[in-house]
């Protein structure tokens, strides 16, 4: 049925691609007829700054710009995230988010690489993201360019099954004074405060400051779970675009939030993070950009664990065309954790301090074939970690442009996901006798993934489809020690899995004022256990993912003034937690009365009062219908 | 599918609404081709009449096909208009306009350095591109395109403004900070 009405919505919009072409034409041959006054006071919209080379990738990659984010009424980096529907997103309560692309879903998924600002945020602790811990000012996103599929060979390890890399914007474009403040329901307030200006003849910078404070999702008996979420945050930019092409950049940002919990006690998360980054080019064909960084998080989750971890990082990339067929980039990259538990009755890991190191180095040369039309791309990354020593992750990639408006990819890549600490160092409970003790000889779980996609431009239609199929070797495994005992038990690599699907996306600006788009993904996840392995889990701890997932977005402007946005998504059941599958949509209202002013109102998960995404059926939680009201100011 | 209909009678109802404005990009290719009309270059020694007025766009094309749809079958005096497109700016020295991309915003003082006079009318919407020595700069202004027009710039590289032409532009200066 969704398949019929997903072909059925292509041939509609195709039907309109063919009249918009013709309006284009027309009021192309207008506006030549224009005196300059007049081409003058013609009102433009502004297309979104998407780096145009993205037709030509050869990869599944999505991107959200900041128009997309600003008239979705996303108010978090994960709301933002919906946007890409190759990713899975799923709200598991409050503050917990799971977040993966291609299956293997969890609230500790663990085969994304998540990147702000070139800042690699996904903890050492699981390799997943604290998403309750990773924020921005949402107007400062200039895009995120989500890629589904490995990305190991220029992103590094852990880009498994996916690249998640946000943006902001340069200071320079961040100008002026920008104040926002709003709250509703679900949502209770959000207020920010921007501030930005010039430096000196070539610097600017920014300042901000944000605060929200979230409802509690609901509990399996109707009753508000205590996870009430407070949070505050702030930083700064500054960009000094100096002479002879240097660019300098130093950003920072700093946060402190409480949430409650069920047993005594809040939880506590804060941290900070500095980061400054060096480009220059050295002529047009080569340029060297340095980076680096220290992050610092500080969890304290009373009766289960508390974490310290430190983080420093520091990364040299190389490009250069070096003929006119080869285009190379090459780095290197050292990084180097601290990380400090607080072990409780319930759980430990042991030892409770570690320090562990990364070297890394990677390069690709994309070779130009056949007057430009085919690429070639060859490229490995070398990984040296602490548990398994040397990881070499190499991919080769394929794009055909055949036509200006039709480019056919396909690629073969290698990645691992290499040990975390969960993996290797957690005990439970906290002193012996253990049911579970730890993974001392847990390896990196290795990846060889094959993808296919195509990628058609006509005019203001954008269709993209992506396939794949990956192999799995040494998944994560529960191991009995001394079978048959069912405990204690350790954690091993005894799986092997497998995972196919396609991701079909198509944008459509039916006119100027109205675009629409719709995505459509279907993902299956096989986990089974190798001979001698005593797991039973079939895969249950190791992927929740939906079997399938169809988003629809409508953005319309009403005159300049107002802009009607509207969201539509369905996730399929995720069956090993017996969660039904779910319908829902946002939509927003914006209107601006005069230019500096944006009043709006946004209403999220509209269709029902309640429903759950994520979870078994003791753990879920019922995320509410939310309505909420927006100012924002911009001087 | 009931659903699906409904909104296919709508979006059809709403094509019919026509939108005044326009994309931006649309507007600028349109200057792109008016600028023409208002330049004078300087004199070529025995200048074959159908010469084409070469126009250039350095980077990543933001325009589409919009140029090519606004210069089709156009001819300034007997000349036709053609479009080269290149990332390297050694492939397209020899146009009469030249579009900066955006996308070589960090290098777009080497480039204004490599055409030092010669006569090409330099246009981009990058930023500051007027003031750092560039001829004609895009502004985009409450969703309204202006332009800023750098006359020294222009002089000398011998190209001729015309007064109709910066006559709707704000003038500007090198800045040498």
């Amino acid at each position: 049925m969704t398949r019929t009405r997903t072909l059925f919505l292509t041939v509609l919009l195709a039907m309109w691609a063919v009249s918009a072409r013709a309006q284009q034409r027309d009021s192309l041959q207008a506006l030549k007829h224009l005196t300059l006054d007049q081409l003058m006071n013609i009102e433009v919209m502004s297309v979104s700054r998407r780096p145009e080379r993205l037709f030509e990738t050869p990869s599944a990659i999505q991107v959200i710009t900041q128009d997309d984010i600003r008239a979705s009424g996303a108010t978090s980096l994960p709301e933002a995230l919906r946007l890409a529907s190759n990713l899975q997103v799923a709200q598991v309560d409050s503050r917990q988010w799971a977040i993966s692309a291609r299956g293997f879903n969890s609230t500790t998924a663990n085969k994304l690489l998540v990147l702000i600002d070139g800042r690699t945020v996904y903890t050492p602790l699981f390799s997943g993201v604290f998403w309750d811990a990773q924020d921005v000012l949402l107007s400062d996103i200039d895009r995120i360019e989500v890629i589904s599929g490995p990305g190991a060979t220029l992103w590094g390890a852990n880009a498994v099954n996916g690249v998640i890399n946000v943006i902001t914007k340069d200071a320079k474009e961040t100008g002026g004074l920008l104040v926002t403040g709003g709250g509703g329901s679900e949502l209770r307030g959000l207020g920010s405060a921007r501030y930005g200006g010039e430096l000196g003849a070539h610097g600017n910078y920014r300042i901000y400051g944000k605060a929200f404070s979230r409802d509690p999702t609901l509990l399996p008996n109707g009753q508000a779970a205590p996870d009430g979420w407070h949070m505050g945050q702030g930083g700064f930019r500054l960009d000094w675009d100096a002479p002879d092409s240097n660019r300098l950049s130093l950003h920072g940002d700093w946060y402190d939030g409480r949430i409650a919990q069920a047993s005594p006690g809040h939880i506590g998360v804060s941290g900070g993070n500095v980061m400054a980054k060096w480009a220059h080019r050295f002529s047009a064909k080569s340029d060297l950009t340095v980076q680096a960084y220290y992050d610092r998080t500080h969890r304290d989750i009373p009766g289960t664990f508390g974490e310290d971890l430190d983080v420093y990082d520091i990364d040299v990339q190389h490009r250069a065309t070096v003929s006119a067929r080869h285009d190379v980039v090459w780095g290197a990259g050292y990084r180097l954790i601290n990380d400090r538990v607080v072990n409780t009755a319930a759980l430990a890991f042991l030892p409770p301090q570690v320090a562990r190191q990364w070297f890394t180095a990677f390069a690709q040369d994309e070779i130009a074939l056949a007057s430009d039309r085919l690429h070639v791309t060859l490229g490995t990354k070398i990984e040296h970690n602490d548990y398994t020593g040397f990881e070499i992750q190499p991919s080769g990639r394929v794009n055909w442009t055949f036509s200006p408006s039709r480019t056919l990819w396909a690629a073969i890549s290698r990645a691992a996901r290499t040990p975390s600490r969960i993996d290797r160092d957690l005990y439970a409970p906290g002193q012996p006798p253990y049911f579970l003790a730890g993974g001392p000889g847990f390896r990196s779980e290795k990846e060889l993934s094959y993808e296919l996609g195509y990628r058609h431009q006509e005019g203001a239609l954008v269709l993209a489809f992506a396939s794949f199929y990956s192999r799995y070797h040494g998944l994560r495994s529960l191991e009995q020690v001394n079978p048959p005992n069912p405990t204690p038990i350790v954690i091993g690599n005894g799986q092997d899995g497998e995972s196919y699907g396609g991701e079909a996306s198509a944008s459509y600006r039916i006119t100027d004022d109205w675009q629409v788009r719709a995505g459509y993904t279907e993902v299956r996840v096989h986990i089974w256990p190798n001979p001698g392995s005593t797991d039973t889990s079939r895969g249950t701890t190791e992927s929740h993912a939906p079997n399938r997932q169809l988003s629809m977005r409508s953005s319309l402007h009403l005159g300049a003034r107002w802009i009607l946005d509207g969201g539509f998504r369905y996730l399929g059941k995720i069956e090993n937690q017996q969660l039904p599958a779910y319908a829902e949509l946002d939509a927003r209202l914006g209107w601006q009365p005069i230019p500096a002013l944006e009043l709006s109102l946004a209403g999220r998960n509209l269709l029902h009062e309640k429903h759950a995404e994520f979870g078994t059926p003791a753990a879920r939680r019922g995320i509410q219908r939310g309505v909420y009201g927006m100012a924002q100011w911009h001087f | 599918m009931a659903l699906l209909k409904v909104v296919a009678a709508l979006m059809s109802a709403l094509l019919l609404v026509q939108s005044p404005r326009a994309s931006e990009y649309q507007v600028k290719a349109v200057f792109l081709f008016n600028f023409a009309q208002f330049v004078e270059w300087p004199a070529v020694p025995t200048p074959d009449p159908q010469t084409p007025v070469i126009i250039g766009i350095l980077g990543e094309d933001p325009l589409g096909t919009f140029l090519d749809e606004t210069v089709r079958g156009e001819r300034l005096a007997q000349r036709p208009f053609e479009i080269r497109r290149s990332r390297e700016l050694t492939d397209i020295q020899a146009c009469n306009i030249l579009f900066i991309s955006r996308s070589e915003s960090e290098r777009v003082g080497q480039i204004l350095a490599g055409l030092k006079n010669r006569p090409i009318l330099t246009v981009s919407d990058g930023d500051d591109f007027a003031k750092r020595g560039g001829m004609i700069q895009f502004v985009n202004d409450k969703n309204r395109i202006r332009l800023r027009i750098n006359v020294e710039a222009a002089q000398a590289a011998n190209i001729v403004i015309s007064s109709k032409l910066l006559r709707v532009a704000e003038i500007v200066r090198t800045s040498r900070r």
